[in-house]
């Protein structure tokens, strides 16, 4: 239960100053409600009001805390998208590894007058995934140090995520054109399935990966709108 | 000065066992002597960051007063953090006592 006036208000105004996280609100809330009821337990002085004022103002000013609570929560929400991005690589790389097999069980070949175009897309599939392999690992590599909490920091693993999630969308492009090209002309059918079924998912995860880079985006802006007040 | 050395000072102050975020504001002062009278919202972001970093461990448990409260303790990466820290914090200072008193050459450890 929140203390009435000074201090619920006290609460209010960081629960939505920290209203980018609303799990980290409710946890911070309650955390800092106990802080200012030990305070005020502390408080010897008898006058209950003053007693309030002076806990709030020992424990500062709350769109400066929650500023520092968002670059911690940055910070978690940019290592969480690194290692999404290292399990989408692994994801999109799984599943294209299925389909060319299933393509040489089944005997499943390109049509001829498809294969030059096939092979110009395939190069561009094979360099943007690897590109996004080597730059994924360096986007986890930097969000997983123990202290990557500094903006530059921050700023640098969140442009190699954007990097590396860039180029796998333009390799999900390119493994959907050469599914499309080898799909061509024939009917469908349930051999079908299977190359179809392995583009659902990588399409499923990268768009997960977007989902999460593109909140890591509106998260970045909101701290840094709290950092600049 | 602090702000560079906040992470040591939190850590040190659950080296004596677990506490919530209070008690160790409370214990900070008390073994600093009140000379270091942080404001004291900056020590949760503080606390939460070194748990994110592995370094504390947290947990829910209800006070005595019914309400709910979060207790933290170092994990035993925070213990050797901690000890590395000290290790150079005493370097550190012994080097600049060497140096203010200037009677004798500080050396450093083998």
């Amino acid at each position: 239960m929140a203390k009435a006036g000074v201090i619920s208000d006290y609460l209010e105004s960081l629960a939505t100053a920290l209203s980018f996280d609303r799990v980290l609100a409710r946890s911070v809330r309650e955390e800092v409600e106990d802080h200012l009821c030990e305070a005020l337990a502390a408080d010897r002085t008898g006058d209950r009001l003053e007693a309030e004022r002076r806990a709030i103002a020992n424990f500062g000013d709350p769109l400066a805390i929650a500023a520092q609570f968002a670059v911690v929560s940055l910070a978690q929400q940019t290592r969480r998208a690194g290692i999404a991005i290292i399990l989408v690589i692994g994801g999109v790389f799984a599943t294209m590894k299925a389909r060319l097999a299933w393509y040489a069980m089944t005997e499943w070949a390109m049509r001829d007058d498809l294969r030059a175009v096939g092979a110009t897309v395939g190069l561009v599939d094979r360099y943007a995934f690897r590109l996004s392999v080597v730059i994924g690992i360096a986007a986890l590599i930097t969000v997983a140090g123990r202290y990557a909490t500094s903006r530059r920091q921050l700023r640098r693993s969140f442009l190699l995520c954007v990097a590396a999630t860039a180029l796998l969308v333009v390799s999900v492009i390119s493994d959907g054109v050469l599914t499309a090209l080898q799909l061509a002309g024939g009917d469908l059918c349930a051999d079908s399935l299977v190359p179809l079924l392995s583009m659902t998912i990588e399409i499923a995860c990268i768009g997960v990966l977007v989902f999460l880079v593109r909140a890591i985006a509106l998260r970045t802006a909101s701290t840094a709108a709290l950092l600049n007040l | 000065m602090l702000k560079g050395h906040l992470d040591m000072i939190v850590l040190a102050a659950l080296s004596a066992g677990p506490a919530h975020g209070y008690a160790v504001i409370e214990e900070i002062r008390r073994r600093s002597g009140r000379a270091f009278d942080l404001p004291e919202g900056t020590i949760y972001p503080a606390l939460h960051r070194l748990e994110q970093a592995g370094l504390l461990a947290s947990r829910w448990v209800t006070a005595q007063s019914g309400r709910r409260r979060r207790v933290y303790s170092l994990t035993r990466a925070g213990s050797r953090a901690l000890a590395e820290r000290r290790a150079v914090w005493q370097q550190f200072s012994d080097a600049i006592g060497g140096l203010l008193e200037g009677t004798r050459p500080w050396r450093k450890p083998a």
